[in-house]
Formats: C-alpha cells, sequence, structure tokens
C-alpha cells in the first residue's frame, strides 16, 4: 500500500506537529519536571531583592547590558580563573542561584567580562565614575594612562541620572552573593556587598 | 462598499515593506560596528549601543526576513498550488498590522521597552499584535492549500506548512511562556534558547528553503534532483530541529543531561542539511550550463546554499563541548548568526525578491547587470565580513584561556579584526542600494521594454 502523505493538507500537517511536539516537549516541559534545581533553590537561601535593586533590574534590562556580559561562570578552568577575585577562583553558577530572578540574563555573547560573580569586588564608587566614564578602569591598572586603558568599548552611561547609577549599581552589587566565596588573606570570608 | 483588491496586493505590500527594513537594518548594522571600534560615536541614550543591537537584529529578523519571506510565498503558493490567494484583503490586513507592530515595536526598543528574551525584545502589546498577524498569515496559507487546483503538495508547500505550524508554538514559548511569573532563572534561559534558536532553525530555515525549493528549478528550468531527499530534508527537519536550543547553555548552569541531548541533536542536523544542499546542488548541475547562473536570482541562489552549507557544518562542530570552549560566547557566534541569516537566508529572500518583482510589476527586471553588480560587491564584501568574525573568535577564545591577558587586552586584540569587520560592512551596506534601486525601479520607475510580459508563467 502506497501511504501518500504529500496528498493531503491533514496528514503532512498533523505529521509535521507531532514530530515537532516531541522535541519541544522534552526540551521545555520535561526539564523542569525531572529537574527540580531549575526553579527550586532546595536549602539554599536566596537574597530578596529590594525596591531600589528591582529599579536596577529594569536598567539593566533596559540598557542591554546582557548583549556584552554574560551572566554564568562556566564549568571551565577558564571562567573560574579569569572571573575570581584575587586568587580564589568563582565558583561555577549553579541553577538554583537563579530561582528568584524573574528576568534572567545569562547571555550569550562577552563584549565585555562576566558578571555573575562582580558583586563586592569594586566599590560602588568605582561603578559609579567607570558607568559614567567606562574608559576610566581606576585600580584597575597602576597608571591612568595604561596601555589597555582605551581598550574598552563599553558605551557611556552619561545619559543616566544619578538615581538610575545607583539603582544599577546596587543591582550589580547582589551579583553572586549568593554564594560567599571571596576570602582575606587569612581565610577570613568577606561579605561587603552593601559596601 | 464592495471592493476587490488586485492579485498579488499583499505579496507587493510586504515585500517593498521589507526592502525598507532591510535598508533600516543594515544602517544599524553600520552604525554597531563602528562604535565597537570608536565606541565614543554617539554617546546618546537612543543610540547607544546594545540598543542599537536589539534594533538591529529586531528589523533584521521580522523587519526584513520574515516579512519579505511571507511576501514572497504568498505570491509563490497560488502559482505551486494553481489558484488564487485564499484572501487577499486578509493577506494586505496582515502586512498592514504586521508593519504597525513592528514599527512599534522597534520605536519601543530604542525607548527602553524591552522584554530580556533575546531576539524576543520587542515588548506588549506589539508581540501580541505580531502573533495575531502571523495567525492572518496561517489561515492564508492553510486556506491556500485547501483550495488547490493540484492533488499534491509540492516540497516548498511542506515547508511554509511546517514553518506555519512550528513558529506558532515557537513564537508563543518565546514571547509569552517566557514572561510567565513562575518562568524564571535558568528555566526561562531554556525557554529563550528554545526560542531563539527555533526562530532560526523553524522559521526561517524552512521559509527560506521552501523559497529555495520553488526559485531553483524554476528559474534553472530543471526538475529537482531527487525527490527522496526532499522527502528526507523535510521530515528529519521536522523532528531533529526542535531539539537544539539547550546548546546554547553548553558548560552552563542547565542540567547536564538536557546539553548532552542539544549536542546530539544538533549534530544530527548534519542530515537533513546533506539532503537539502545534495538536491539544491544537484540541480544545479543537472541544468544546462550556459545560462544556469545568468542573471541575479541563480548566483543568489548559488551563494546562498554556499553559505548554508557553511554555517549549517559549523553548527554542529561548534556544539560539541571542546569546541564550544573556544567559540562560545566570542564574535565566532556573531559570525555564525550571520552567516545563516544574511549569507544563507537572506540571499534566499533577495533571489525571491528579484524573482517576484518583475511579475509583479508584469515586466522584465530593470537591470540584469545592476543584479549582478549588487551580488558581486555583497559576495564579496560578505567573505571577509564572515572571516574575519570566525578569526577574531578564536583569538578571543583562546585569550580567554590565559589568566594572565585581562580582558581588555583581549579587546585589544580584536580591533583590527573590528576595522574590517566594518569596512567589509560598508561594502554590503553598499550593495544594498543597488538592490533598492533595481528593484523600486522594476516595481514603480519608468524604462523601455514595458510590455514585455513574462508574469503568466507558471
Amino acid at each position: 500500500m502506497k501511504w501518500n502523505v504529500e496528498r493531503s493538507l491533514m496528514w503532512t500537517a498533523t505529521g509535521a506537529f507531532l514530530l515537532f511536539s516531541i522535541g519541544a516537549i522534552t526540551t521545555t516541559v520535561v526539564p523542569p519536571l525531572v529537574d527540580e534545581t531549575i526553579w527550586s533553590a532546595g536549602d539554599h537561601v536566596l537574597h530578596t531583592y529590594t525596591e531600589q535593586e528591582l529599579r536596577g533590574i529594569e536598567i539593566y534590562k533596559r540598557e542591554g547590558c546582557v548583549y556584552c556580559h554574560t551572566q554564568q561562570i562556566r564549568n571551565l578552568a577558564s571562567d573560574q580563573r579569569r572571573y575570581g577575585w584575587r586568587l580564589v577562583q568563582a565558583p561555577v553558577s549553579k541553577s538554583w542561584e537563579y530561582v528568584n530572578q524573574q528576568q534572567s540574563f545569562l547571555g550569550t555573547k562577552r563584549s565585555g567580562p562576566d558578571l555573575s560573580r562582580v558583586g563586592g569586588k569594586y566599590s560602588s564608587e568605582w561603578h559609579w565614575s567607570h558607568f559614567r566614564d567606562p574608559r576610566n578602569m581606576g585600580e584597575k591598572f597602576e597608571s591612568p594612562n595604561g596601555a589597555f586603558q582605551s581598550a574598552s568599548i563599553m558605551p557611556s552611561f552619561k545619559y543616566l541620572s544619578d538615581q538610575d547609577i545607583k539603582d544599577l549599581t546596587a543591582y550589580i552589587q547582589t551579583l553572586g552573593r549568593d554564594i560567599n566565596w571571596r576570602k582575606d588573606r587569612n581565610g577570613k570570608l568577606l561579605n561587603d556587598y552593601e559596601k | 462598499m464592495k471592493y476587490s483588491l488586485q492579485q498579488d496586493t499583499a505579496a507587493k505590500t510586504l515585500i517593498v515593506a521589507s526592502m525598507v527594513y532591510f535598508g533600516l537594518a543594515l544602517t544599524l548594522g553600520l552604525l554597531v560596528a563602528i562604535k565597537f571600534v570608536v565606541p565614543t560615536i554617539g554617546e546618546i541614550e537612543y543610540l547607544s549601543l546594545p540598543r542599537m543591537r536589539m534594533l538591529h537584529t529586531n528589523a533584521n529578523l521580522f523587519g526584513w526576513l520574515l516579512q519579505a519571506n511571507m511576501g514572497v510565498l504568498l505570491w509563490i503558493l497560488p502559482r505551486i498550488l494553481h489558484t488564487k490567494l485564499f484572501s487577499e484583503k486578509l493577506g494586505v490586513l496582515t502586512g498592514i498590522i504586521y508593519n504597525i507592530a513592528v514599527a512599534a515595536g522597534l520605536t519601543g526598543i530604542v525607548l527602553g521597552q524591552v522584554k530580556n528574551i533575546e531576539y524576543g525584545e520587542i515588548a506588549a502589546p506589539f508581540d501580541y499584535l505580531m502573533a495575531l498577524s502571523w495567525v492572518f498569515f496561517g489561515i492564508n496559507v492553510i486556506g491556500t492549500i485547501a483550495q488547490r487546483k493540484v492533488k499534491y503538495l509540492y516540497v516548498s508547500v511542506w515547508y511554509t506548512l511546517g514553518s506555519v505550524i512550528w513558529t506558532t508554538f515557537v513564537f508563543i514559548t518565546g514571547h509569552f511562556l517566557t514572561q510567565m511569573p513562575m518562568v524564571t532563572g535558568v528555566n526561562q534561559a531554556n525557554l529563550n534558547w528554545f526560542y531563539v534558536h527555533n526562530a532560526v532553525g523553524l522559521i526561517f530555515t524552512p521559509l527560506g528553503v521552501a523559497t529555495a525549493y520553488y526559485l531553483i528549478p524554476k528559474q534553472l528550468n530543471t526538475p529537482i534532483y531527487s525527490h527522496k531527499l526532499s522527502m528526507i530534508g523535510f521530515w528529519v527537519i521536522s523532528f531533529v530541529y526542535v531539539w537544539t536550543g539547550a546548546h546554547h547553555m553548553l558548560h552552563g548552569p542547565i542540567t547536564h543531561w538536557l546539553q548532552t541531548v542539544s549536542i546530539i541533536f544538533s549534530f544530527s542536523l548534519i542530515i537533513p542539511v546533506i539532503a537539502v544542499i545534495t538536491n539544491f546542488f544537484g540541480t544545479f548541475a543537472a541544468a544546462p550550463q550556459g545560462r544556469r547562473l545568468q542573471g541575479p536570482v541563480p548566483k543568489l541562489l548559488l551563494m546562498g546554499t554556499v553559505y548554508y552549507v557553511f554555517t549549517c557544518l559549523q553548527g554542529p562542530f561548534q556544539a560539541i563541548r571542546s569546541v564550544n570552549e573556544i567559540v562560545s560566547k566570542t564574535d565566532w557566534v556573531v559570525g555564525h548568526a550571520h552567516m545563516a541569516l544574511f549569507g544563507a537566508f537572506s540571499y534566499y529572500a533577495m533571489a525571491g525578491v528579484y524573482y517576484v518583482a518583475p511579475k509583479l510589476a508584469g515586466r522584465r527586471l530593470f537591470s540584469d547587470k545592476l543584479g549582478d553588480l549588487h551580488f558581486w560587491i555583497m559576495t564579496i564584501a560578505s567573505i571577509p565580513f564572515f572571516v574575519v568574525l570566525f578569526i577574531s573568535g578564536v583569538i578571543q577564545g583562546y585569550a580567554w584561556l590565559n589568566p594572565e591577558n585581562t580582558f581588555v587586552q583581549t579587546l585589544m586584540a580584536l580591533k583590527s579584526a573590528h576595522w574590517i569587520r566594518f569596512l567589509a560592512g560598508v561594502g554590503i551596506y553598499a550593495a544594498y542600494f543597488i538592490f533598492l534601486h533595481n528593484v523600486f525601479m522594476t516595481l514603480f520607475g519608468k524604462y523601455p521594454g514595458e510590455g514585455e510580459d513574462r508574469s503568466e508563467e507558471d
């Protein structure tokens, strides 16, 4: 018997839909059903965003920060070393850390460094001047006229109001705070995100 | 008031609007490219780099590519099915609603009204409006198929039909399900990349391939190389493509088995791709040598197929974990996305516009010579454009492996690559204006040779 799908609108449409739906369901509906870490933090305590930080999230989204800055330390030694702090390696990002993010910003492209562990690394004043003049790296380089001082291609956010920059900075200082990983030279954990 | 529209008004509306958006998208692309080398250009809120990037991708995807595909297919489908378009009025309404949605959505992006979904930035209510116009398009496609005067459905029809069905779900997932309150974090990211990848794979691939499956045999006056390969290509892609979204998060915080599944299926994509390109190249090879590359249409189709081969062979390999470690998050990915959406599918769409525009005007193309010139400038500019992004991606990927390189140092290494990217972009931009001039002269201009009518061959 010759089964002639090509003569039937119904069969072509149904076939295309059914074949598609197997993969669609397995990759979108099944993962949260079988892996609860992608929607539940379990025993971990997550930071609750303040009003100001929520405003910062909106600015982060509106200004499209995610198109140049990812928020994920991949399970790769190079990521852990590069985005670590002094000689402490950055911990690999875990799915539970993202659970309370109504707006996720994992990102696909790094034209700037990853930000998932940036909270607490720089002072809020550093961020304020960096947003206004991204070519100003401040304490990152010994000399303000260092060779790579001008290499950053980050756009200036001078047009943001002071309040906007403060809100945005407040959000950025929360990044990575659910794991307390930065230690001082005596091995004491630092918890200085509020600075 | 009873009032009937001329045949193909819908196709014409969509094609003309898409041509304008193509120019906008390329302008924005050029602006983004120059900001990568001189970041202080245009330092105002409404021209900031990330907003321009969102605008560039959305204007390309929705303003140009999807719209051009819809227009070309609304012309092609009635020809294949030997009937009239189901509803010309609905088609024009689709065009009007769709253009309002896209124009308003893009304006929203400039003003900062966005969603956090890559490729899905256009915010409510305009995303809903786009979904509505897609449903209208779907009704027209299915209605036209239902009233066909031929028994068999040709390959182009399968792909268009498949795309109408798949896209509906893909679009809903990306634009609406991701915004539901219980969808957060990595789960949201997974849905986002399901959408991003299938926007390319299940919207633009099937629509572009549908166009090529009609144009290649038609233009070359040669039957398609193998019907069996057409079937393999279509049925395998409808099963395989949708699984691959999670390959955007390899090594990332998403469930490990899902990453592995996405790698396996990304690799399996070689099967439908090889089926399709063998079919296309086979048809080219079987065509009479003298005229198989005459004029811009077959050239664009051939070069589009070449880029399709490259981009679709890249895809499977860059999904392998060890390769992904180097190329992921770098310029390589940008090159890959451009080679698919610009190299392959925009070339097919341009071929479609060049083919359909003279038929709409009822006369020959304004100038085959200008068409060839457009093709050559664009192609010669696009090769360094892609290549330089791949090279800089690999440089970036390896530079990141060494923790002694500060991030700005790794950026510094890409400076000349980004200059070349911008200069190549200027070439592509220049070629666009030749294309625009040629098509608009064909549709609206005055030139000798009118009345030389080839429009009724089908």
